[in-house]
């Protein structure tokens, strides 16, 4: 705080009992700190504020158009902005196009909201490309839960003829991820 | 009741502070900044404490990536100005992360924190594999430090008394300097004390053995009690307003509880009161909070999940839109827990077993989903398991004979430190070697040298001025006290 004058710590410990409690006589202590500044938080609709207490005489003055304004900046307001839950709706779900495929295709979907993963790394080569012919245990995408991450595999024998999901988006539970024919 | 022990003169209780490491993790979401440190170190030095906890893996980590200081830096200013020897924490083969590195690295970061002046290495590891640690107690000794090691205490059938003995002579072994029992829940009870602490403080010998235990139940002021009537040679304490709830016991209350029992306490309690004053203020300035003294929760010894953990599963499951499932997952962790062999409901586990958990629950199949990292652990990737996963669970993860660990976790690990040095160049100092093995470029680069904002004194007359002058309201302030006058005026 540049304004902080060169006053230091004053020895001793001798207290005198006043209307808002201890304060120190010759040592403002942290607890008196703590009371006056509830008690300037706790006035904001006056102008004026004398404090004469023990030996300390504080004296302040609001500007007028904040002594109303009864919100000072310390009160942080918490955004609780109530998520808006983009998108947890099942309807709402990207690539969902059920009759886009014929009826026996099989469809890869999210285990749980996620984030979807083509590639087992950043920079690394995606699992599958579509055209690829996967096994029922090929790992076809990687879906982080939760901050874990669960390789899903392609759970039947086919080639990947859709991949729905761009890499690093969000999923929802149930979501089509890729769509695989079987062979 | 036995008859108490013979009081020797010199039969005494340490203290070792958490103030600035673990009150803070618990409280503030690990948030205290190294200018919230500085004015209040003369104080805490004359406390007399035997050690104080400055660093810990989420102390590390939150510096790097939310308050873009060096942690090095914090570490280097703190050790300078305290007298009193300082304690730096690590999560042993993971260093500060859920990783695992290789022992070039660990034997490194040893090397550094002994260099910047920690005198205390203490080392834990996650599932009590102590094979995990070795590298560390090695470098540590090397390196010049003093290695307390942690076995962490949690609720099961197979975390019995002899399980801790048997962990407690692999540590008297490999010839660590203290031992401490970790409560990361504040699961301990004084009856559970009784029985473990004896035990384990025969094991330990001529070790000193300390106790490290959180109050999420209300009980752990009572059970630092219990390891003071049964050979305890120190526990971990924080400044009142910081001690309590999801932190440690206020150092107050224990060294009362101390003396009570005839333990010599040589703590100064002036310097005590003037470090819970400045931190009473800082919750107050900073609009953080204090910790509370929890009432006694019977449900947290069914689910063990830790309250920070609850409170961010909620939040997880809100952004779902499954929060009215909450009571559900929980039971279900419960079931997981004791499916996975018992995991300690702490960091990174207690992630896992939340998230199986819920995939459990809101795919209506148990195991159906497994994440990669619960097939890891099951495989002994980690470490040792503390118990064999239940029958359906290993049906479902289909883990090949060939997927099994059984060495060491770190033993296949090749050292880092030629790739490292080579990608950042012969100017790279150590320090630098271990950020860039911990965390990726950018995040590095933003950190700022030195410290900013710090001072090393001040008085409650100096922050009410800092704080009137904070505040946009005022345009006048007149301030006379103790023969000093000031006017600020806009």
């Amino acid at each position: 705080m540049n304004m902080a004058p060169g006053v230091g710590p004053v020895g001793g410990a001798a207290c005198v009992r006043d209307r808002i409690g201890p304060v120190a006589k010759d040592a403002l202590t942290y607890e008196d700190l703590l009371k006056i500044v509830e008690l300037v938080k706790s006035t904001p609709q006056f102008s004026e504020f004398r404090l004469k207490v023990g030996e300390i005489e504080l004296h302040l003055r609001r500007k007028r158009e904040s002594a109303s304004a009864a919100a000072p900046e310390s009160s942080e307001v918490p955004s609780a902005v109530p998520a808006a839950d983009q998108g947890t709706r099942p309807e709402a779900h990207e690539g969902e196009r059920e009759h886009a495929w014929p009826e026996h295709w099989s469809v890869v979907r999210s285990p749980m909201v996620g984030t979807f993963y083509r590639a087992p790394a950043p920079g690394e080569r995606p699992f599958v490309e579509v055209g690829q012919v996967v096994e029922a245990e090929t790992t076809v995408c990687i879906i982080e839960v939760m901050k874990l991450m669960n390789s899903i595999s392609a759970a039947a024998r086919g080639v990947v003829r859709e991949i729905l999901v761009a890499d690093a988006h969000a999923v929802q539970y149930g979501q089509p991820l890729i769509v695989i024919e079987p062979q | 009741m036995r008859t108490s022990q013979v009081k020797s003169p010199e039969r005494r209780f340490d203290f070792i502070d958490v103030t600035l490491r673990d009150a803070h993790q618990c409280l503030w979401s690990t948030r205290m900044t190294t200018a919230m440190m500085t004015p209040i170190l003369g104080a805490i030095d004359r406390v007399g404490y035997t050690y104080i906890n400055i660093l810990g893996g989420a102390v590390f980590d939150v510096c790097v990536r939310y308050l873009h200081e060096n942690p090095w830096e914090r570490v280097g200013l703190l050790c300078d100005r305290l007298a009193t020897p300082c304690d730096g924490l690590t999560r042993g083969q993971s260093l500060y992360t859920f990783e695992l590195f290789p022992d070039d690295i660990v034997a490194l970061n040893s090397e550094a924190l002994a260099r910047r002046g920690v005198a205390v290495l203490t080392v834990y590891d996650a599932l009590n594999d102590n094979r995990n640690i070795e590298s560390s107690v090695r470098s540590g000794h090397a390196a010049g430090m003093k290695v307390n090691a942690m076995m962490t205490y949690t609720l099961s059938p197979v975390h019995t008394d002899a399980y801790y003995v048997a962990r407690a002579e692999e540590l008297a072994r490999l010839g660590v300097d203290f031992i401490s029992i970790k409560d990361p829940t504040g699961l301990l009870i004084p009856e559970r004390g009784r029985t473990l602490f004896p035990a384990v403080v025969r094991t330990a010998g001529t070790i000193p053995v300390q106790l490290h235990s959180h109050c999420q139940s209300g009980l752990a002021p009572e059970v630092y009690s219990v390891a003071m009537r049964n050979g305890f040679q120190a526990g971990y304490t924080a400044t009142e307003p910081l001690g309590n709830g999801a932190s440690l016991p206020a150092t107050e209350d224990i060294v009362a509880r101390a003396r009570r029992l005839g333990l010599a306490s040589s703590l100064d309690d002036g310097a005590l009161a003037e470090v819970a004053g400045y931190f009473s203020w800082v919750c107050e300035r900073e609009n953080k909070p204090r910790g509370e003294i929890a009432a006694y929760d019977p449900a947290l010894y069914e689910h063990q999940i830790p309250g920070g953990m609850i409170s961010n599963l909620r939040y997880q499951l809100e952004t779902m839109g499954i929060a009215d499932r909450q009571p559900e997952i929980l039971e279900e962790a419960a079931r997981v827990r004791c499916d996975l062999g018992y995991p300690i409901v702490a960091s990174p586990f207690a992630q896992y077993i939340v998230t199986q958990a819920t995939l459990n629950v809101v795919q209506g199949e148990r195991f159906k989903t497994i994440p990669d990292e619960i097939r890891k652990y099951a495989c002994g990737y980690y470490g040792r398991l503390a118990a064999q996963p239940c029958a359906e669970f290993l049906e479902r993860a289909n883990i090949r004979p060939d997927e099994y660990v059984t060495e060491a976790p770190a033993a296949h690990i090749e050292p880092w430190i030629p790739r490292l040095r080579a990608e950042l160049g012969s100017a790279a100092t150590d320090e630098d070697v271990l950020l860039a093995a911990f965390y990726d470029r950018k995040l590095v680069a933003a950190l700022r040298n030195p410290v900013p904002g710090c001072s090393f004194r001040t008085t409650p007359l100096h922050e009410l001025i800092g704080f009137l002058g904070t505040r946009s309201d005022i345009e006048y302030t007149h301030i006379r006290f103790a023969g000093t006058e000031m006017t600020i005026s806009a």
